[in-house]
């Protein structure tokens, strides 16, 4: 039993799919093709082909937003989309697909590239926010739909639903946009470059067996440190005083235990390192370090706003009926930068609605089962009244 | 619209009257703002009744997300911050209701409303009524009230505003005073008899110069 959504539906089996398409131009000029995409939809798309909402996942997302994958493994956001809930799928055809430049089925760094054979690795070419919402635009015409009745995503998701809105004003009906801002802070920089530089720490030595194609070994932990570092930033103090406080991994101990493992590195004693470590170590089994080097940055150089620093006039072709959202307790991506997005709609007087979330989760809070209820009744609210 | 108020015969401060004068106050399929718009409930008949295009400022997050659930649009904001980001006269009407004796500074949004609206319409409880001035008088204690029911120690109503205060108010800041309309017990009119005294609610509508 899911204790946090209305419905403890589950939309049950799905698999991914794919489309294929010969190519995209990428903003920086560069032809970038072929073009696979990986996604999965739940629910039924109505006669009139106007019920369809997408859904855009964060920076280490993927397509599997809901329901159960081969593996019994359930989708990133399942307490939020299936039969009843928040994203109801009896109501709506729900899109979810794998970003431009990820490693879970859409083309991306591990992809092959035609030319050489070997996967793409770093010599991938550079890409915006802008271009995966493209990607995604032609993901959504090749489905047939003109019209989306909803865009919605948190984090990097927010960043793309605020560009649907801006980039696609005739196709999108409303857009959520969760834990977002409109320009990346110098702080938001600052650590996704020292999550890369953790990666460009690793050993770069010649190619072995363990990463076949690959110019480069791929054998440092690089990735995991940026995980943990990311990880920090997603969560609040008051989270981790709250999930470990003070306490240590083996309760059975009294005082200082300072073993050191292996290569004379210490394994961490607080529980709150042990955590850190666990999510830097499953990260490093299911992600691609030159997927988190394009993708982030990516996010670094999304900055509607341009030189100026006024999202004003980029807001002026929006269409859509906005909801933006934040959560207090996020530092990373503060109120107060949801706040922006909204003053500058507000100065061309589209229809928005803000709402501030008293959460204590920090910027993952859209994540956190126990933000659900309130998340859903919103999200719920806001797609019926569009 | 009918140019006196509507005569009712229930008192300003159950929800229902209060909502009436002001829904008749507003023109028929305009851009309304609420300042202190609890769940909607307002907004929400306008939108029904008026055709209204309107916008809601609430601060408590449970009504915030009752409004998204009725289909109201809604900004969680503290009105003590003002209204920036407001586009000057963006909407033609802004209602406060029941909200003036809670702010920190009124004056700083009122002239705010004057601002991003026409017409502002505010409706408060008259703390100058005859028989909360007899209780201070008599008891030498702040009164309570069915518009003021909190003692002082406990209560969000941080001003007692009367009658005459917001006249004064109103001139102090070089706005004009278009409408009054003031609830008594069971009769709400344009023209009581002193109504410093006898009103329990004003309800007027004020515009820039």
């Amino acid at each position: 039993m899911k204790e946090y959504a209305d419905s403890d539906g589950s939309y049950g089996h799905v698999s991914t799919q794919f489309a294929d398409f010969e190519g995209i131009v990428l903003e920086s000029g560069v032809f970038l093709g072929p073009l696979r995409v990986a996604y999965e939809t739940y629910g039924t798309l109505s006669p009139g082909k106007d019920n369809a909402v997408l859904i855009l996942h964060a920076l280490s997302g993927d397509a599997h937003a809901a329901g159960l994958d081969a593996d019994g493994r359930a989708g990133w956001w399942d307490a939020m989309i299936g039969p009843g809930k928040g994203i109801d799928t009896d109501k709506y055809f729900v899109i979810s697909s794998n970003c431009l430049g990820g490693c879970k089925g859409t083309t991306g760094p591990p992809s092959i590239c035609e030319a050489t054979g070997k996967p793409y690795g770093r010599s991938f070419p550079l890409i915006t926010i802008g271009d995966m919402v493209n990607v995604q635009a032609m993901l959504v015409k090749e489905l047939g739909i003109e019209k989306l009745h909803n865009v919605i995503g948190g984090s990097m998701g927010g960043m793309q639903a605020l560009e649907w809105a801006v980039r696609h004003p005739d196709m999108v009906r409303s857009a959520v946009v969760i834990a977002a801002t409109g320009r990346l802070s110098p702080q938001g920089i600052a650590f996704n470059w020292v999550g890369r530089n953790a990666i460009y720490c690793d050993p770069a030595s010649a190619c072995n067996d363990s990463s076949p194609g690959y110019d480069y070994q791929r054998v440092g932990k690089g990735l995991a440190v940026a995980r943990m570092i990311g990880h920090i930033t997603y969560l609040s103090e008051e989270t981790m005083e709250a999930k470990f406080g003070r306490k240590l991994r083996l309760k059975d101990m009294n005082g200082y235990s300072y073993s050191l493992g292996e290569n004379g590195k210490e394994d961490g004693e607080f529980e709150v390192e042990s955590y850190l470590q666990h999510q830097g170590s499953s990260f490093m089994r299911r992600f691609d370090e030159d997927s988190y080097i394009m993708i982030t940055k990516a996010i670094d150089y999304f900055d509607l706003a341009g030189p100026d620093g006024d999202l004003t006039p980029v807001f002026r072709n929006i269409e859509a009926k906005m909801l933006v959202l934040s959560f207090s307790s996020d530092w990373l991506y503060p109120t107060s930068m949801s706040l922006a997005i909204v003053r500058a709609l507000q100065a061309e007087k589209k229809h928005v609605s803000f709402v501030e979330l008293d959460l204590p989760y920090g910027h993952d809070s859209f994540l956190v089962n126990a933000g659900i209820p309130m998340l859903t009744r919103i999200i719920r609210g806001f797609l019926e009244g569009v | 619209m009918s140019n006196g108020a509507p005569q009712t015969r229930t008192p300003f401060h159950q929800f229902e009257v209060g909502f009436n004068i002001i829904i008749d106050l507003i023109t028929p399929g305009t851009r309304v703002l609420d300042l202190g718009c609890g769940s909607g409930t307002l907004l929400q008949r306008l939108r029904d009744e008026k055709d209204v295009e309107g916008c809601g400022v609430e601060l408590d997050q449970a009504k915030v997300i009752r409004c998204i659930e009725r289909g109201v649009r809604v900004m969680a904001l503290d009105l003590d911050q003002g209204l920036e980001g407001f586009p000057d006269l963006s909407y033609e009407y802004v209602v406060l209701s029941r909200t003036l004796q809670q702010l920190v500074n009124p004056e700083r949004l009122v002239k705010e409303m004057l601002r991003v609206a026409s017409k502002s319409i505010i409706a408060f409880p008259n703390f100058g009524h005859w028989r909360i001035l007899l209780d201070y008088v008599v008891t030498g204690r702040t009164p309570t009230s069915d518009a003021y029911p909190d003692p002082w120690y406990n209560s969000p109503d941080i001003h007692r505003i009367t009658i005459s205060d917001f006249r004064d108010f109103v001139k102090k800041i070089g706005a004009k005073i278009e409408r009054e309309i003031f609830i008594t017990e069971d009769i709400s009119g344009p023209s009581i008899f002193w109504p410093n005294r006898r009103a329990e609610w004003g309800c007027f509508q004020i515009s820039g110069s």
